[in-house]
């Protein structure tokens, strides 16, 4: 089992969540969340005072899967959020040693 | 006793500085002011009229902040202060004489206010349309008594910068109400530069005709407070700007969840309390029609904003009442009773509430998605502005009731109106015309002045900058986070700390820090 996360820009959200669905994700956790990589921040101005902002809202989503849907799952995600402009995010996988479903204690692929 | 003669010598002192004012008496009771001015009655005027600015400012600035998505909520106040200010300038250097003033095809400028009457109705309407342009900036116009071509018969008790002020903050609410229209996509310099276009050529037009003793005033057509010169307006010219301008982003316009309801409120809770002096200050006498217009207005609110919950429990697809509901139905009434306020009895107000709220909310869900795909007008003012401010106009020629006494006149005998239900069925139709007037003018006008600022600049922000909204847009944005600021930049003169005793001198790094620190 995999854990695959995605750093997106969050307006390409929607279009993430529905090409999970297209290749059959049973489910995903979102969270909001600020960095930076190579699109460093903006300017922000108050009163006259200059700020460099550091960090650009961005959206992390995750997304549990089994070994064999590991590359049409990272696929969907790269075609829904590309932009082809800079700050368009990153995709890691990372492995799952155990997944529990807490509702009936099922364990490991039947848990996904 | 001392401490009003020394009450009276001050203002004395303060008004007459050049001239020896030691021995001079001065009536306390007129103090510097002649016979013609009621202090109530002015008193009225300037409350009323402040009333109503609060309705902008920060009233409509938080409503439509409130509605709008996060990332525009700075724009659209932004919007709405700068909104405000533009009407203001143009009016006291033309647009009040324009809406107010001498009749362009009959008098002259200095005030000579002959309804110049044909014959013949293009030259009857167009000399009778629009005011002759003039300051009022002048010291004798300050000092001087508030007239209207239409109001010699009514000699008004309060100086001209009294009843300009409390008509300045009519016009400057209007394009704040169409704002609603073209928020999220109109670059702000189109917005500034169409502010004051708009009150100059459509503003004073609507005014000068039903308001300042224009064509449709003196043919008998009735707009107690502005249902045909602002929510009419607002609506048309909102519904248009929108179409020439184009659309939100689709993603936004996908997307358009008002961001805080809690804002929503205060600035609904403004609107309607304020709307006291938008109807309530219209007689331009604090007596009983004021008094009348003010709990009619109340009524006929609270009719409207119940009658469209009661249609989302019945109705809507949830059958849940909601709070946005309400507030539509809250502006419903507020708009409709505004044409009817102080002609209309208590029972009549009432049906205006209910009868516009119901209007509008069947058009506003059944009509309102086909429209929205053509128009994208993005608050739905053409609903309830618009076609809330025709029903209302519409209304006040049923409902007009002659027992309601609008002036007295010299002779004694009472200024009354009456509406096709007492007997004037011509009042329906007067008002029907007088409302085409204003939709043809308005929606021409609107097209015509933004076509031609889009000769020299687009009216849209680029697609790119819309992505991003206030941040883009004015580096600023609504709500910054706590983290993640580094102050850049050189620091000049802003928040230099002058008078601070002690350190002399700091050097400039470590000023910048502390003061970083500070601003954060």
């Amino acid at each position: 089992m995999k854990l695959v996360t995605a750093i997106i820009k969050p307006f390409r959200l929607d279009n993430v969540k529905e090409a999970l669905e297209a290749v059959g994700a049973k489910g995903l956790t979102v969270t909001e969340a600020q960095g930076f990589g190579r699109q460093k921040g903006h300017t922000e101005t108050y009163r006259g005072a200059e700020y460099q902002v550091a960090f650009t809202p961005k959206i992390k989503v995750e997304v549990l899967v089994d070994d064999a849907a590991v590359t049409g799952v990272v696929d969907a995600i790269v075609k829904a959020a590309r932009t082809e402009k800079i700050g368009d995010g990153k995709i890691w996988v990372t492995d799952v040693d155990t997944v529990v479903r807490i509702r009936t204690g099922e364990t490991g692929p039947d848990a996904i | 006793m001392s401490v009003l003669m020394a009450t009276a010598l001050h203002a004395a002192n303060v008004c007459q500085k050049n001239v020896a004012y030691v021995g001079n008496t001065v009536d306390p009771k007129n103090c510097s002011d002649p016979n013609w001015v009621d202090t109530g009655n002015t008193s009225w005027q300037m409350t009323a009229a402040t009333f109503v600015g609060l309705m902008s400012l920060p009233g409509l600035a938080v409503l439509y902040a409130g509605l709008v998505p996060k990332k525009w909520a700075v724009n659209t106040m932004f919007m709405a202060f700068t909104g405000f200010s533009a009407v203001m300038v143009v009016w006291v250097l033309w647009g009040y004489k324009m809406g107010f003033g001498s009749p362009i095809g009959g008098g002259t400028p200095s005030g000579d206010y002959t309804y110049h009457y044909t014959g013949n109705f293009f030259a009857n309407f167009f000399n009778n349309f629009v005011g002759h342009p003039q300051s009022i900036n002048g010291g004798n116009a300050q000092m001087g008594q508030a007239g209207l071509p239409i109001g010699t018969a009514v000699p008004l008790q309060m100086p001209t910068p009294a009843l300009a002020y409390f008509q300045f903050v009519f016009a400057a609410i209007t394009p704040l109400l169409f704002l609603g229209s073209v928020v999220g996509r109109i670059k702000p310099i189109v917005w500034m530069i169409f502010v004051p276009a708009w009150c100059t050529f459509v503003y004073t037009v609507n005014a000068m005709l039903l308001w300042g003793g224009g064509y449709w005033a003196h043919e008998g057509a009735l707009d107690y407070s502005g249902g045909y010169v602002i929510h009419l307006a607002a609506g048309v010219s909102g519904f248009t700007a929108a179409w020439i301008i184009g659309p939100r982003l689709a993603r936004d316009k996908a997307k358009w969840v008002p961001h805080s309801l809690t804002m929503v409120a205060v600035g609904a809770g403004i609107v309607w309390l304020g709307w006291n002096g938008f109807n309530g200050g219209d007689p331009y006498f604090s007596g009983r029609d004021a008094a009348t217009a003010l709990i009619n207005t109340n009524a006929a609110t609270a009719a409207g904003l119940l009658t469209w919950v009661v249609w989302d429990m019945v109705l809507s697809k949830s059958k849940k009442p909601t709070f946005l509901g309400g507030v539509n139905g809250m502006i419903c009434g507020l708009v409709g009773i505004t044409p009817c306020a102080g002609y209309v009895s208590g029972s009549g107000a009432l049906w205006v509430g209910i009868i516009t709220s119901t209007i509008v909310w069947f058009a506003w869900t059944y009509l309102q998605p086909i429209t929205l795909r053509k128009v994208d007008d993005a608050s739905g003012v053409v609903y309830t502005h618009g076609l809330a401010g025709l029903c209302g106009g519409l209304l006040v020629g049923i409902f007009a009731d002659p027992s309601i006494i609008v002036y007295t006149s010299s002779n004694g005998n009472p200024v009354t109106v009456a509406g096709a239900l007492y007997g004037h069925p011509k009042q329906l139709l007067i008002q029907f015309l007088a409302a085409l007037t204003i939709i043809i003018w308005d929606a021409l006008l609107t097209f015509i002045i933004l076509r031609v600022i889009g000769i020299f600049t687009s009216l849209r922000v680029p697609d790119d900058f819309l992505e991003g909204g206030d941040v883009e847009i004015h580096e600023e944005e609504a709500y910054p986070p706590d983290e993640g600021y580094v102050r850049t930049g050189e620091l000049v003169g802003v928040g230099a700390t002058p008078g601070s005793s002690g350190s002399t001198t700091a050097s400039p790094g470590a000023s910048s820090d502390s003061l970083a620190g500070e601003t954060r």
